[in-house]
């Protein structure tokens, strides 16, 4: 398992981690034009308002892109190489991407497209990680 | 300036010029410091210029480090204005000078363009100094993660090496391209560096084979789909049209530039879709405010960090059509002797990262008759394109008239 660097919550993720840490994922949503923004922004990307609240999606997507990371560029993942780096599409939103990793056994295993769903590994008291798996490996 | 219709820019059409370029040594280990580096570089474009320094009035310098976790010392891990000022002794020269943040190299020169256009001084040196002491493209060293590194860092997923991945996995996919395909290109430059005397893998052929045997990255990137760390410094010096005209070499003259947008103000990966949004509009302001078109161009030097942007830079400005560039390499077309030869230097790939400096160096050279062996029969034009064109950079068009 790889020593992951953990997060600090900051004014504009704050609410994204406390969330998560009753494993609910929750993401900024503007509230003019309903646009989901990920990481959070102090305005909407889309439309710019500033009217913005955190709310529960699915924790549903797919597989948008993956690499199979072999050179290690996170500390803390030295021992893991090589690994799935995953780019997850929610179903709320085209563009609306999720970064999460896989062992690299599944390598061989995933393809674009692919559904995945959400699961949470707690890593400190405050932070817990939403990452992704294949559906069919739940 | 002619009767093509222009957009915004029609001031500075042709009315500046490079003339001059210099070389530190560029290898993976050096034993100077970056400043001297720099100074090499510098004052050897000065001199191909057939000027003096003090005939420099003006700085334009985008200094940041090459990686994540990089140090700041002035001199060791970046060299800026105020160390060529002080090194140079040019304190009492200097009319004008600007140091970026965002952009890259292509930027500051573009903003040498506008000041040189504007009167605001006679003659400007920009150089890109890279410094890359443990060869390691990018590292999240801390235990823990900030800002948007919050949801990347903790998977594993920080850098810019694996973003390109996800993005050129998705094009491989939708596009059906293939790793052989990408072979041409990294063969191309490789075989290019051979004839360039600056070129880090001068003298280190390589083949189809050695390209697909190389090791991953962050598959479906390899190795030689990476450009390769060096240290090292190139300059450039620029003046007036006017001025130009009466220097060593044969001016090449800048037809126009246009820097690229961010398109995603939110961001985890680069997605496939960012390279168009990003760059086809860059494309587009380019043609209008040169007057020129893809079917004026000669030779093209496409910023090469990472190999897949050279396929998107060439669908980006209208080369080829989108989802075609994998196959619009192939044939001999980007070779010298070729349609468009791309990257006669050697590229990133293989000259080494010089952050798109060498590009500009090269596209000068061509449209002056001054690219040697390498040189491009009848080369008018060249276009040049440094950064990435998911995210900052832009693009220039050179051309032996003004």
């Amino acid at each position: 398992m790889p020593n992951r660097p953990v997060p600090v919550p900051d004014e504009l993720t704050a609410p994204f981690w406390r969330a998560a840490r009753e494993r609910r994922l929750e993401l900024q949503r503007c509230t003019e034009c309903g646009s989901y923004n990920h990481p959070p922004r102090p305005f909407c990307g889309r439309c710019l308002s500033e009217k913005l609240q955190f709310e529960p999606v699915s924790g549903r997507g797919a597989v948008y892109s993956f690499v199979v990371t072999h050179q290690p560029n996170v500390d803390g993942f030295e021992d893991a190489v090589p690994y799935v780096s995953l780019l997850v599409e929610l179903d709320e939103q085209r563009g609306l991407f999720m970064v999460s990793d896989l062992p690299g056994a599944m390598a061989g295993r995933v393809s674009l497209g692919d559904r995945v769903e959400l699961v949470f590994e707690k890593l400190t008291e405050e932070i817990t990680l939403p990452v992704f798996i294949p559906v069919a490996s739940v | 300036m002619t009767g093509q219709m222009v957009d915004g820019m029609g001031g500075i059409k042709g009315k500046v010029a490079v003339v001059g370029i210099g070389y530190s040594k560029i290898a993976r280990n050096v034993d100077q410091t970056l400043a001297a580096l720099t100074v090499d570089a510098c004052t050897a474009a000065v001199e191909d210029a057939g000027l003096r320094l003090s005939d420099v009035d003006g700085l334009a310098v985008f200094p940041s480090a090459p990686y994540l976790g990089a140090g700041n010392r002035d001199g060791v891990d970046v060299a800026t204005a105020n160390l060529l000022i002080n090194h140079l002794a040019l304190a009492r020269v200097i009319r004008w000078y600007v140091q970026i943040d965002l952009g890259m190299v292509l930027s500051a020169v573009a903003h040498a363009v506008n000041a040189l256009a504007a009167g605001a001084c006679s003659c400007v040196l920009v150089w890109r100094a890279l410094h890359q002491p443990t060869a390691r493209y990018a590292a999240w060293t801390s235990r823990e993660a900030t800002g948007d590194s919050q949801f990347t860092a903790p998977y594993g997923c920080a850098s810019i090496l694996q973003w390109h991945g996800m993005a050129y996995r998705r094009y491989m996919t939708e596009y059906g391209a293939t790793r052989n395909e990408m072979a041409t290109l990294a063969v191309n430059s490789r075989r290019n560096a051979d004839l360039n005397d600056h070129a880090f893998f001068q003298g280190k052929p390589m083949g189809e084979d050695d390209y697909m045997s190389a090791r991953m990255v962050a598959d479906p990137l390899c190795l030689f789909d990476c450009d390769v760390p060096v240290q090292g410094c190139a300059a450039l010096v620029l003046t007036t049209a006017e001025r130009a005209r009466d220097l060593r070499h044969p001016p090449a003259y800048v037809a126009g530039y246009a820097q690229n947008t961010s398109a995603r103000p939110e961001l985890v990966s680069y997605a496939l879709d960012d390279y168009m949004a990003c760059a086809a509009p860059t494309g587009t302001r380019l043609w209008k405010t040169t007057g020129f078109s893809p079917a004026d161009v000669d030779v093209a030097q496409l910023y090469d960090g990472f190999s897949p942007s050279v396929y998107y830079w060439l669908e980006a400005l209208g080369f080829c059509g989108r989802g075609e560039a994998h196959q619009f390499i192939q044939g001999g077309r980007i070779e010298l002797g070729g349609d468009l030869p791309v990257n006669t230097f050697g590229g990133s790939l293989s000259e080494g990262r010089l952050h798109g400096m060498g590009h500009l160096a090269e596209a000068v050279r061509q449209v002056t008759g001054r690219a040697g062996r390498r040189q491009v029969a009848d080369a008018h034009v060249a276009v040049v394109t440094d950064g990435s064109p998911m995210m900052r950079g832009g693009a220039m068009v050179f051309s032996d008239q003004p």
